[in-house]
């Protein structure tokens, strides 16, 4: 095999050269975070459990939101923001995190992003199934055939999420202010999004403007599916399915453009 | 002589660009953008200007030279760690470096796990490393120390652990940055002997080091670097001597 280190070889062969080192990453991610806690998987549901709650009671108790069964409405939709909000923090040190290893080996750069999603993944996957456990007994008390759906939605979740996560890894390298703007960036989004208010709620005049936000149109897919247990419009599931391959390809070609020079920034 | 060296490097140049950033921020880089000034000034320095090396299988060559001199940056270009700005370079097979020493260990790890992990980054499969493992736990010879977080580790035991795993990839070319002045006496020979075994099994070696006995010991052929420039190039124990003739108060 000749390598010829000036020509760039098809980044989808490099990935799937380095499956292994893919593969090992993210155990690596799982095994760190989960080692010598006591607790586990229980710290990881916890945190959007309490948030739930909160947002549950002020919005059934206080501010009384017209939707039925609140918390099945939040339970559908949250822990996918929740997914998109980890992801998008990732972004800002996953690339400075493993920078000893861009430095002393040669691999594909994305292979650390797809690590940590991958990860991340398994840890929602693990959510998602508790999540539609329990939509199952208390809220629809039958399988909606609507929940077929699921494997796209995920899909379109990862397309995604790595379309924002790819760019924003490489702006993060060359800038820190990325890292400072995110706690900001991501409570805008959080009021932007449909996390706690379903998108209907939503002005019809403002509404195209509000689906601008890819997000929306992710969770608002979750909510029709998981709560409501109806396939969505065929609009909108097309919409959002455009929106995230055109932000997974931009995202991931501006990724590639960047990444041969990403091992002599430290 | 075979008519495919191992590494070929041709009229490499590499230039880093220092960026002189007129911005420190996003919102001085938007104004500036927007009002079409320039965002920053690059300059150019030379690492390496016009680099040409030929390894045969089975022929160790070192680089030497002092600090700054472009070795390190010569071998990050042959590993495909940076990209040369202009030239060619060609490797055949599979190509380990070791480049920096436990770059790729994991504090929060075990030994074993750091074994598994740090493989994978060094391109082996899930099925050799089981094939191997038993012979890299054995070079390794750690003990029972292989359960423990590596963070426990000296950094002569993290650099034994690294390097078992690094050697018992058996690849075509391997390259070795400083990482031999590490771990004991009787670690250090046992790494030479197992280098020697590399070249008698037709691998090829490119080793940038400063101990200059070690190269001697192990290389037949030095190049020395001197400000991105190969400066002379031969025999290794006459590159050594011109080097050392020169004398350490450079």
């Amino acid at each position: 095999m000749i390598r010829t280190t000036g020509t760039i070889a098809a980044p989808w062969l490099e990935v799937w050269r380095a499956r292994e080192l893919l593969r090992s990453l993210a155990t690596r991610n799982l095994k760190v975070k989960y080692q010598r806690s006591a607790l586990g998987f229980l710290w990881t549901l916890l945190n959007p459990l309490l948030t739930l709650s909160v947002l549950s009671a002020v919005f059934t108790h206080v501010v009384k939101i017209k939707v039925p069964d609140y918390w099945a409405f939040l339970l559908s939709g949250y822990f996918v923001w929740n997914y998109l909000l980890q992801m998008l923090s990732t972004a800002t040190y996953v690339l400075a995190e493993h920078a000893g290893l861009r430095r002393s080996v040669a691999f594909p750069s994305e292979v650390l992003v797809l690590s940590a999603a991958a990860s991340r993944l398994v840890e929602f996957v693990v959510e998602l199934a508790l999540v539609l456990a329990v939509l199952l007994l208390l809220h629809h008390q039958a399988l909606p055939a609507s929940f077929a759906l699921l494997p796209l939605l995920v899909a379109l979740q990862i397309l995604l999420s790595l379309g924002l996560v790819m760019p924003l890894a490489i702006l993060s390298v060359f800038y820190n202010d990325v890292q400072h703007a995110m706690p900001v960036v991501l409570m805008v989004l959080f009021y932007a999004s449909p996390v706690f208010y379903p998108a209907r709620l939503v002005p019809e005049g403002v509404r195209r403007l509000y689906f601008l936000n890819p997000i929306a149109g992710l969770l608002t897919l979750y909510h029709e599916v998981l709560y409501e247990g109806r396939f969505p419009p065929a609009a909108l599931l097309a919409g959002v399915t455009a929106a995230s391959a055109l932000l997974f390809f931009t995202g991931y070609a501006i990724f590639n453009r960047y990444k041969t020079v990403l091992a002599e920034i430290v | 002589m075979p008519a495919v060296p191992a590494v070929l490097c041709r009229g490499v140049v590499k230039r880093f660009y220092r960026y002189e950033h007129r911005t420190r921020s996003l919102r001085e880089l938007f104004v500036r953008a927007f009002l079409r000034r320039p965002i920053h000034v690059r300059h150019a320095e030379f690492s390496l200007a016009g680099f040409d090396l030929r390894v045969e299988p089975g022929e160790a060559v070192a680089l030497i030279g002092s600090n700054g001199s472009g070795k390190s940056t010569a071998l990050r270009l042959i590993a495909g760690i940076y990209v040369p700005t202009e030239g060619i370079i060609e490797t055949r097979g599979r190509l380990t470096a070791v480049i920096e020493l436990g770059a790729g260990l994991q504090p929060e790890l075990t030994g074993l796990e750091n074994v598994s992990l740090y493989a994978a980054v060094l391109g082996l499969t899930r099925r050799e490393l089981a094939a191997r493992l038993p012979e890299i736990l054995e070079f390794a010879d750690l003990g029972d120390f292989i359960r423990e977080p590596v963070k426990y580790y000296s950094s002569g035991m993290q650099a034994r652990l690294a390097f078992s795993v690094a050697l018992c990839v058996r690849p075509d070319v391997l390259l070795l940055d400083e990482v031999l002045a590490v771990g004991d006496q009787d670690f250090r020979h046992r790494c030479l002997e197992r280098l020697r075994e590399h070249l008698r099994r037709g691998g090829a070696l490119v080793v940038v080091s400063h101990d200059v006995e070690t190269v001697r010991e192990l290389c037949a052929r030095a190049v020395w670097l001197e400000r991105g420039r190969v400066r002379m190039e031969g025999p290794a124990r006459e590159v050594i001597a011109a080097y050392e003739a020169e004398g350490p108060g450079r």
